[in-house]
């Protein structure tokens, strides 16, 4: 393709646009609408991953040490658990520092906790953190056989629970994706078929005057191309106006929810997004096209 | 010898036999009536000869190459070496007179410069001077059927296929038309033409082939 060509297709792609305005506008919206929920689906997945994550990450062991021992010792437990394999880390967790952590629970100040317990019955704990969240229940198995640890708790039953739905998320919206995205490129195929063959005359005359199939699709490729990214412009549009203003004012109501605020990864997100509109412009130009070629 | 067809049958998916074993050449400069009745195969000939459809037996030539075997990509190169003139004109009503032409000279990578002289030298030699922005609605059915001519002929044709030109003409236009025509032929341009009109033809002193139900009844010099 030389450059005259690219011009005198670039025009004739643009005159077929304002020619065929209802339809253009047509398509657009389309892929628009399809790009919009495409989009909110990557951002809820993408905080539905990120709260997983959070969820996970906030899981530890936490071990709980036998009241008889020495400071020697309960300092050589701690290098142990430090050596186990699988342990990002260890913080040690006074009885006084638990007994405070109690007191702040029920946080009335005129009330001693202390004295109406008499003695602290609080153990001195260590909270383990898992380098992978899933190897939780093995690490929290080898720490419990270390001697002068009693008892070991990482909420056992619960956490084994919580890995199967944030499997189960991870996959549902995995497919509910695929299957948009699939959905966008029929839809968005079905309308430029619309606009096609509106035109199919056009096109058999060309074939037949000796056009090659290339000459042909130039126009029609830049067009739905045009249109993917006018769609997918409108989408990012309102995807990140709406997405803001939840970051700015929603996050106080959804307080419990890590909402994914880092801009760049977002203008990663609708740069993609952007990229998507282009490829399904050219995807259901691709697939409307060739049946009118063949000619 | 431009065109050769070799023991050509057609057989459409419906099990439709639209030609039956059609053996026959064309030379360079002949003028060639195609008749015979609704149905007799005028269509489908017409169609193999620029490979809209191509033979479910037999071979054709065109300029000594076989159509039945080409590649897919070289069927653009066939088709730039024919001009076709449809019974429905078959124009761009959204493009002038004008724009109808140089829309097949572009198609076929004409420079600008050389798009717009011929425009002007075809659009004279049909007869439409002062027409070129004149859109196809604003003109009778001969002088779009002119139009249809001067596209097919823009790009200097070996061979001008005409599927029944004059069909949605009066008599009266559809001689104008036959006149044009035939002064393309005198040019060297080879013409094979589809039609019913005998009227047309009765007195033209060309060579007439006829078919019917597939098959070629006659091939003749002269109507009897």
């Amino acid at each position: 393709m030389n450059l005259k060509n690219f011009s005198y297709f670039v025009k004739e792609a643009l005159i077929s646009l304002s020619r065929n305005r209802v339809l253009s506008l047509a398509t657009v919206s389309t892929m628009a609408v399809c790009i919009l929920f495409l989009g909110l689906a990557v951002l809820l997945t993408v905080n539905a991953g990120n709260f997983m994550n959070q969820l996970e990450s906030d899981i530890e062991i936490i071990a709980y040490l036998d009241d008889s021992l020495s400071d020697q010792q309960i300092r050589a437990i701690e290098s142990t658990i430090q050596a186990t394999a699988g342990v990002q880390g260890v913080t040690f967790v006074s009885k006084e520092e638990a007994l405070q952590k109690l007191q702040q629970k029920f946080s009335e100040e005129d009330y001693d906790l202390q004295q109406t317990l008499g003695k602290n019955p609080l153990p001195h704990t260590y909270e383990v953190k898992a380098v992978n969240p899933q190897e939780v229940a093995q690490v929290a198995q080898v720490i419990g056989e270390i001697p002068g640890v009693y008892k070991v708790n990482y909420g056992q039953g619960v956490v084994e629970r919580l890995f199967q739905v944030t499997k189960w998320v991870r996959i549902i919206s995995m497919v509910f994706m695929v299957l948009l995205a699939m959905g966008a490129i029929f839809l968005i195929a079905t309308t430029i078929r619309l606009a096609i063959f509106s035109r199919r005359k056009e096109i058999y005359l060309m074939k037949l005057i000796g056009a090659t199939d290339w000459f042909v699709r130039w126009p029609f490729f830049i067009e739905g191309i045009l249109m993917g990214l006018v769609g997918a412009l409108i989408a990012i549009g309102l995807l990140s106006g709406g997405y803001t203003s939840l970051i700015n004012n929603a996050q106080t109501a959804l307080f419990f929810i890590p909402l994914v605020r880092q801009q760049s990864f977002l203008i990663q997100i609708y740069l993609s997004l952007a990229a998507v509109g282009v490829v399904l412009g050219t995807i259901g130009t691709y697939i409307s096209l060739n049946r009118f070629l063949n000619v | 010898m431009l065109v050769q067809f070799y023991n050509v049958t057609k057989v459409y998916g419906n099990g439709v036999k639209a030609l039956n074993d059609i053996s026959l050449k064309i030379d360079r400069g002949e003028f060639i009536f195609l008749m015979g009745p609704s149905g007799a195969g005028k269509s489908t000939f017409i169609k193999m000869l620029f490979r809209e459809e191509v033979p479910t037996q037999g071979q054709i030539f065109i300029s000594s190459r076989s159509v039945v075997r080409m590649k897919r990509s070289e069927v653009p190169h066939l088709r730039r070496s024919m001009g076709v003139v449809f019974q429905d004109f078959k124009l761009l009503e959204n493009k002038t007179v004008g724009e109808n032409i140089a829309f097949a000279m572009k198609v076929v990578g004409a420079g600008n410069r050389e798009i717009a002289a011929r425009t002007t030298e075809v659009i004279n030699m049909v007869g439409l001077k002062g027409k070129e922005d004149s859109f196809p609605g604003q003109l009778s059915g001969g002088e779009q059927q002119r139009v249809g001519i001067a596209r097919a002929i823009a790009n200097r044709p070996l061979l001008l296929i005409a599927d029944e030109p004059s069909g949605n003409l009066d008599m009266a236009t559809a001689e104008g038309i036959m006149d044009l025509l035939y002064n393309i032929n005198r040019k060297g341009t080879t013409v094979v033409m589809a039609t019913h009109a005998r009227e047309l033809v009765k007195n033209a002193g060309k060579r007439i082939i006829t078919l019917e139900a597939g098959r070629v009844v006659s091939d003749l010099c002269t109507l009897e």
